[in-house]
């Protein structure tokens, strides 16, 4: 049942998932693209220079990426669900309904986090092989926090789109702009470090925000 | 427990439901759905027909009251129980972003009885192709696939919503036959509504006649069409009072529905001081008139 309910979720999102995973590459690419005219032109010890002396990633590209990616994966998988109440249909499935909404979510996490994963490889592959594995793993931490913020704006997408009243998804979107703003607020490479770990256990936590839509949707809280 | 109860699929007792806070859809609706049967649920629009399907689902918290489907509390259905119930949303809506195989195959997943036979059976009949995407589909071809994919289930309790809605009579004629078919063979309860009475009368074995706030009658369609008598007259005032539904006044005709024989009806009027003497009773021609006779015309 689990495979089924991964099955219909990537029927929904599959056309969005390919546009954003050749997104996702042609940004890396871009951004690889730039290093290297920078590299041509001045040499790779410039780039060494920049990065340690100005606090330079070259892959401010990427950076708003992950979150529209995480809204546009939000969208496609949940706006469906709750055209015409087809949300009905699901939550009338014989199996657990937390469950379910549970591996809905999960089946849209994975797709966000292979993209992000595929675009983090391509460009760690490029740092790797330019600077040295300290200056590459500063560049990668860089990113992570623009990751995360990209499951965040997935997981508030999902939750907006499943929450029955016009007014909470007012209140919602309003809270998910502040909160993901928050990762952007700190232009500094890994300003965010020390707050990595907080993210995470906090993005877990979002998962329950769309079972919270779900529950009310339950309760007839909806327009 | 009374027996009825033990034989009923659905029970529902002292059910209260209002619109937010404000005006009550029904108080203290009670009614039970006996295994084996189809219950068409009619009434007017606004009368919470939909509401009520929501609730019996559990995407509706209502107020007050329990309602149990296969004695089970609706509030905590588990996931075998709603494995029982085929569910048909008003409007057929479906995941119409599937395609006819991909929709088939993903329900095959949940259903152990499941039976693609049936499914593919009717699907036989439309003018589609496996690979054609149901959002590509006119709304009767979509009735068609929700109904094949109820009749694939094959549960103990089919849940229709309002099945006719948007369909042409074509369609409509399609759905109730092979619907009748595989409920009768198959010995299925079902508990629908339709705003198309007409429908109904060629599938139900029992009605619940709903008016805002409360239920005018529960029985069997035979006992109603029986029982529930026309009177017409031309002389005198319209009456008024219990057992006297709808009076109304057209052209030279005063006209009223009753459950009461002719010769009771004669006392009533009596006591209102109404003498016709055209006193006219006939049955009604069919379930739409008798629904009409008990709901009036607005």
């Amino acid at each position: 049942m689990t495979k089924a309910i991964f099955f219909k979720e990537l029927i929904k999102t599959r056309r969005v998932f390919w546009v954003s995973l050749l997104v996702a590459i042609i940004f890396a690419i871009y951004a690889i693209m730039c290093i290297r005219r920078v590299g041509t032109s001045h040499g790779v010890e410039h780039i060494w220079l920049i990065m340690l002396m100005k606090d330079q990633t070259f892959i401010d590209a990427i950076k708003y990426l992950p979150p529209v990616i995480g809204l546009a994966i939000g969208i496609a998988q949940m706006s469906p669900e709750t055209q015409q109440k087809r949300l009905k249909l699901t939550l009338h499935l014989p199996y657990p309904q937390n469950k379910l909404i549970f591996t809905m979510i999960c089946a849209g996490m994975v797709q966000c986090i292979f993209i992000f994963l595929i675009q983090a490889f391509i460009i760690g592959i490029y740092y790797y092989g330019v600077v040295t594995p300290e200056m590459a793993s500063h560049v990668m931490l860089t990113t992570l926090p623009w990751y995360i913020a990209g499951l965040n704006a997935y997981l508030f997408t999902s939750a907006i789109c499943l929450e029955g009243t016009w007014r909470r998804r007012i209140i919602l979107s309003l809270i998910a702009i502040g909160v993901i703003s928050v990762y952007y607020m700190q232009s500094v490479p890994q300003a965010y470090n020390g707050m990595i770990f907080g993210a995470v256990i906090f993005t877990i936590l979002l998962i329950l925000l769309s079972l919270y839509s779900v529950n009310r949707f339950k309760e007839g809280l909806i327009d | 427990m009374s027996n009825q109860t033990e034989t009923s699929v659905i029970s529902v007792k002292n059910l209260t439901q209002r619109y937010g806070k404000g005006r009550i859809i029904y108080e203290n609706l009670s009614f039970e759905v006996p295994r084996g049967r189809i219950l068409g649920l009619l009434g007017k629009n606004g009368t919470g027909k939909t509401t009520t399907i929501n609730i019996l689902m559990g995407f509706l918290k209502p107020q007050s009251g329990e309602c149990k489907i296969f004695g089970e509390d609706i509030t905590c259905m588990s996931a075998s129980t709603r494995s029982r119930i085929a569910l048909l949303l008003e409007g057929h809506v479906q995941y119409s972003f599937m395609t006819i195989r991909q929709i088939e195959r993903f329900y095959s997943q949940f259903y152990p009885k499941w039976n693609s036979e049936a499914y593919y059976g009717l699907m036989k009949k439309l003018k589609v192709t496996p690979e054609q995407k149901i959002s590509s589909m006119s709304n009767g071809q979509r009735s068609q696939v929700a109904l094949g994919l109820i009749l694939a289930q094959n549960a103990d309790l089919l849940v229709l919503d309002d099945f006719s809605l948007g369909l042409d009579p074509g369609y409509r004629r399609l759905f109730i036959e092979y619907l009748r078919d595989f409920v009768k063979n198959e010995g299925k309860t079902v508990f629908m509504t339709s705003h198309i009475i007409q429908d109904l009368e060629r599938l139900i074995d029992d009605c619940i006649i709903m008016d805002y706030g409360r239920i005018l009658t529960q029985m069997p369609v035979d006992e109603l069409m029986s029982t529930l008598r026309r009177y017409s007259y031309s002389e005198g005032n319209l009456p008024s009072g219990d057992g006297i539904f709808s009076p109304w006044h057209t052209g030279n005709e005063n006209e009223f529905y009753s459950f009461l024989p002719e010769s009771e009806v004669r006392i009533l009027l009596d006591k209102q001081g109404i003498k016709p003497s055209d006193l006219k009773s006939e049955a009604p021609a069919s379930l739409e008139d008798a629904f009409i006779g008990l709901t009036g015309r607005y």
